[in-house]
């Protein structure tokens, strides 16, 4: 799932200043169950922008709706019938979403109401968590499904550092100590002699330094 | 003191297995107020969203109140406590737009005496209110 966070309603207020008729637009996907750009979410930040004009005396017009994804163009197409009658599109999606969006429809201000923070899970209710950095590379097979790269602070592939104190990591002591977790399963799971592999330094070539990276399927192509 | 003509409105929302008498009790307050104080019963404070506040302040209300079940005595455990965070969540979006948070308020009546709905709502309306109409209504 992509996590993102609101942005404060300063930053949001100065992007839309110039723009009287707002087009607000949730994700129904990743950003509502990370609690940022859902339907409630559009609805909460609607309502507070709507309040702060109202009592700066300021004339705005807001429409809310959320599509199901903001990333597929199936469903951007839901604002082509009504895109045109707003000045700006304020997005609570992801920067994929804002960024489809302002593909589908060139000439339209879109604008971001979050910001995208990381690729993570949902670890308790209210609470998530960083668990994929989205290297290009996996290699949760042999760490017992858990990422050195994202959850380690020293993202080691060889072991742990030897900081650990009492299985929590010496850079974030409310963070367990990644190396703790994957020796921990790989024992459970009986598979300790995995880590008899020496593994080279990262490919970071496959996560960047070559621009957006793209996936192709042609099976999947029309 | 007597509030009504005043034009201060209040939407008070609540948690109804506080009080089993609560339709009759607050539509008693309801016919004395008229318009100056709308109540939404709730099955349990725990079912606010923040969103219902945010809605009642901009549907004008000056002033919007919460009113939970005593500490621990809420039947869904801790709905009460969500409760307490979602308000102090509304309370800090507010903030963000330059309205005091104390235009939301939370109320959790003491476990030591039972008391009604029209009881909680006259002490409310027996205090100051402490803060002006609300800016949502125009200078």
């Amino acid at each position: 799932m992509i996590t993102a966070e609101r942005k404060p309603i300063s930053e949001i207020k100065e992007m839309i200043a110039p723009y009287r008729k707002i087009l607000v637009v949730g994700c129904g996907s990743c950003v509502a169950e990370c609690a940022a750009g859902g339907e409630k979410e559009v609805g909460l930040l609607s309502s507070a922008l709507r309040m702060d004009a109202k009592a700066s005396g300021k004339e705005i017009e807001i429409k809310e709706i959320t599509l199901d994804r903001q990333c597929v163009y199936e469903f951007i197409d839901h604002l082509a019938e009504i895109i045109s009658q707003y000045d700006a599109v304020l997005s609570l999606a992801c920067g994929a979403g804002v960024q489809a969006v302002a593909e589908v429809f060139p000439k339209a201000p879109i604008l971001p109401a979050l910001n995208t923070t990381f690729l993570g899970e949902t670890k308790e209710a209210g609470l998530w968590v960083e668990n994929c950095r989205g290297c290009g590379d996996c290699k949760l097979g042999v760490f017992a499904a858990v990422c050195p790269v994202t959850r380690c602070a020293k993202g080691l592939f060889n072991g742990p550092c030897g900081g650990s104190k009492t299985d929590r990591c010496e850079v974030d002591p409310d963070v367990p100590c990644a190396w703790q977790l994957i020796v921990t399963r790989l024992e459970d799971m009986g598979q300790l002699d995995l880590l008899r592999k020496v593994h080279p330094p990262a490919d970071w070539s496959k996560q960047q330094g070559k621009g957006p990276r793209k996936i192709i399927r042609e099976d999947q192509r029309t | 003191m007597d509030q009504r003509g005043t034009g201060f409105t209040r939407a008070i929302l609540f948690c109804r297995q506080l009080d089993p008498n609560q339709d009759v009790n607050r539509r008693a307050i309801e016919r004395e107020m008229g318009g100056s104080i709308r109540f939404f019963p709730l099955p349990c404070s725990g079912r606010v969203d923040p969103l219902y506040l945010m809605r009642a302040l901009e549907s004008g209300a000056d002033k919007v109140y919460l009113i939970t079940c005593p500490e621990g005595a809420c039947r869904y455990r801790e709905g009460n406590l969500r409760a307490k965070k979602r308000v102090a969540y509304t309370q800090g979006l507010i903030e963000e737009i330059g309205f005091a948070r104390e235009r939301l308020e939370l109320i959790v009546p003491s476990a030591e005496k039972r008391v009604t709905i029209d009881e909680l709502t006259r002490d409310i309306l027996a205090r100051e209110a402490a803060i002006g109409t609300s800016p949502v209504k125009g200078k």
